[in-house]
């Protein structure tokens, strides 16, 4: 493995959620680190935390969510600042602009009133990195020339219900990659997509991400996206990292018994598996999460002390970690 | 635009139906009142049965009510009904202007011009304040200001516009003396049919002044409802586009939050402006009351006298206006929704 520098380091992140049913604990102490220029993945079931994580990331962690306590180091090439203690001003400059998110449904996340057009030029003179107005609509022809939107003189003029799911998705993209970040945070960026159009999204990805040695945090399920396009990978369950490891080490030697029963459940990429298999029982309440390791409610080797104490993520062989008490002493 | 030409067409086209069941309507039920209109008109109890005879025969009130009906159709059409109240013709009262009026002092403006003056002021009201209000309301939402605005709007809602008209004259009239009830200043050209933009127009600045004193506090009391009720819309409209996800999104690329708001508001601008144009209905329906309390001598009032003397010609000419100016508010408010929203087609 080669040497990991540094670019994004979640050090134990708490994000609870006040509502009216109760206190969500929904990030529980959360801890990873982003090598520069790899592709790292964050892969779980719906509402195990991956979408709050990666948004508490740049503090957008929506109503009622607040971020409790932890650290967001990032390294930039003058020197480390924790995101979590910047002044909004700042933040903001650093949002869309080294720090850029793709979201989920493009459909939404575009201003259905304005021309894609304007979008882009908006997000690129809004962080200085055009000075005019017009001269940002010439360049935003550029940029959607390079997410591969067909015919760009026209598209740049056309608003987002006049264009396909693909097209959206890659002029949302396109708004992300305006400001040349060294960062981008996909969240689930094809789950919203025809089969046949998510893997054009993806190669225009990896193709982007080669072209400008960008960083790619990709949030996603779907284990066979998993394989196909990340370095590391990080499984989450309710709030916790429960495995973390280059995909080699993750699929064909998964160590958590939530990695195993979740590569069970889904067809596994790297290895045939003969039946799919169910994981038992349903995700926890997370107002009254379970004590001890939050998976043991389901989990088919628990063990006393399961129950009564949370098991910490230890490294069991060279980058591979997991949270498990089969594998500490 | 070719587009637009034709949706224009089909819309004022379906206007002619509905301007005949509008007057039709009031035409029945003015002539279901048991009272004879003709000695009405010819001065009461002692009028001379020639006069009202006269009068019978120059009305048609002889004839079935549907030979009545077009018979005042089609002299409103033509502009050549007079009012039997006014001696002038109707739409001279209304629109034109009577230079040589016999009941009070000529005017060149017509009874509309003043009412429209008066809703156009109050509209500035319930857009200029309505609105800011909403949205201040959303962004603290649950705060005291928040609690504040929506107890207003629930006061305005429920506040009678006469009671809240003599309140505001006992203060401002009785009390301190800062306007004025009687009279209304007029420009001394008619230019666009609004006073205060004529006056400008004309360099003549006192006059606008008085005119925005006349009708300030009238305004306001009948925006008042209004300014409640937008209020209430912007917050909810607002709220919702506040949480939609190209907001959020908008903050993931590091938008500004001014920049944030122009693109929640724009969204939420639908709803508004459609509630907008109801208002704008609304307030000419307000106005009778409005301009009875402060004494303003528009349409409203205009059309209570008509009423109060049987005088329906009048009456259903101010109300073929009315529906008219209502329905193409409403037109208004279609066309400004192509606008604001690249996604509606006509």
């Amino acid at each position: 493995m080669e040497m990991c520098k540094p670019i994004l380091e979640v050090r134990d992140l708490y994000v609870n959620f006040y509502t009216y049913a109760g206190i969500v604990k929904a990030i529980d102490g959360v801890s990873f680190t982003v090598c520069e220029g790899e592709t790292f993945c964050l892969v779980g079931e719906t509402g195990c935390g991956k979408t709050v994580t990666s948004r508490a990331i740049t503090r957008l962690v929506p109503e009622p969510g607040r971020i409790e306590k932890g650290e967001v180091i990032y390294y930039t090439p003058y020197g480390k600042i924790n995101l979590l203690e910047l002044p909004e001003e700042k933040l903001r400059e650093i949002r869309g602009k080294e720090i850029a998110y793709i979201f989920q449904d493009p459909a939404a996340a575009l201003d259905p009133l304005y021309t894609i057009g304007y979008q882009i030029a908006e997000t690129m003179v809004e962080h200085k990195t055009v000075s005019k107005w017009k001269e940002a609509f010439i360049k935003a022809v550029e940029v959607l020339r390079s997410v591969l939107m067909p015919d760009p003189e026209k598209r740049v003029k056309a608003y987002p219900h006049e264009l396909s799911g693909g097209m959206k998705q890659r002029s949302v993209i396109g708004i992300g990659l305006s400001n040349q970040p060294r960062i981008i945070i996909a969240d689930e960026p094809t789950s919203y997509l025809d089969v046949t159009i998510q893997a054009q999204i993806m190669d225009l990805l990896r193709k982007l991400k080669k072209e400008r040695k960008l960083t790619i945090i990709l949030i996603t399920h779907n284990m066979g996206l998993v394989a196909e396009m990340c370095d590391r990978v990080a499984v989450m369950y309710a709030g916790n990292i429960v495995e973390l490891g280059t995909v080699e080490q993750v699929f064909k030697n998964p160590l958590h018994p939530y990695t195993k029963g979740l590569l069970r459940a889904v067809p596994n990429p790297l290895t045939k598996i003969e039946k799919l298999e169910a994981i038992p029982g349903t995700v926890p309440n997370l107002i009254y999460p379970p004590p001890g390791c939050r998976f043991h409610p389901r989990c088919s080797y628990t063990m006393d002390i399961c129950k009564r104490e949370k098991p910490r993520l230890v490294e069991v062989e060279p980058g591979h970690h997991v949270a498990c008490w089969l594998y500490s002493r | 635009m070719a587009e637009l030409k034709r949706f224009l067409i089909r819309r004022l086209v379906t206007f002619i139906p509905t301007l005949i069941g509008v007057t039709l309507l009031v035409f029945i039920i003015a002539n279901l009142i048991p009272a004879d209109p003709a000695r009405a008109w010819a001065g009461g109890e002692k009028a001379s049965p020639e006069v009202i005879e006269r009068i019978r025969e120059e009305y048609h009130l002889n004839d079935p009510w549907y030979v009545q009906y077009v018979f005042l159709m089609k002299k409103l059409f033509t502009n050549d009904i007079v009012s039997p109240r006014t001696h002038n013709k109707i739409w001279d009262d209304l629109i034109f202007g009577t230079s040589q009026g016999v009941a009070g002092a000529g005017t060149k403006y017509g009874r509309f011009f003043i009412t429209l003056q008066l809703t156009l002021f109050a509209f500035l009201y319930i857009v200029f304040i309505g609105i800011p209000l909403g949205i201040l309301s959303a962004l603290k939402k649950d705060s005291l200001l928040d609690s504040t605005v929506r107890t207003l709007a629930l006061v305005g809602v429920s506040t009678p516009v006469f009671w809240l008209g003599y309140l505001l004259i006992y203060i401002f009239f009785v009390r301190f003396r800062v306007i004025e009830l009687a009279g209304f200043p007029e420009p001394t050209q008619r230019i666009t049919g609004i006073m205060v933009i004529d006056a400008l127009l004309l360099g003549e600045n006192d006059i606008a002044i008085q005119i925005i004193n006349r009708l300030a506090l009238p305004a306001f009391v009948l925006g008042f409802i209004g300014i409640g009720v937008i209020a209430r819309i912007t917050r909810n409209s607002f709220l919702e586009t506040w949480n939609a996800d190209y907001i959020e999104f908008g903050k993931a690329r590091g938008l500004r939050k001014s920049r944030l708001m122009r693109h929640a508001l724009k969204n939420a601008l639908v709803p508004i402006v459609t509630v907008l144009g109801l208002q704008f209905g609304g307030l000419l329906g307000g106005a009778p009351i409005t301009e009875t309390v402060f004494g303003i001598p528009g349409m409203g009032r205009y059309m209570v006298e008509a009423i109060r003397n049987f005088d329906y010609p009048a009456l259903i000419g101010g109300v073929l206006l009315f529906a008219l100016i209502y329905m193409l508010a409403n037109l208004i408010v279609d066309i400004a929704y192509a606008f604001i929203d690249p996604r509606v087609r006509y």
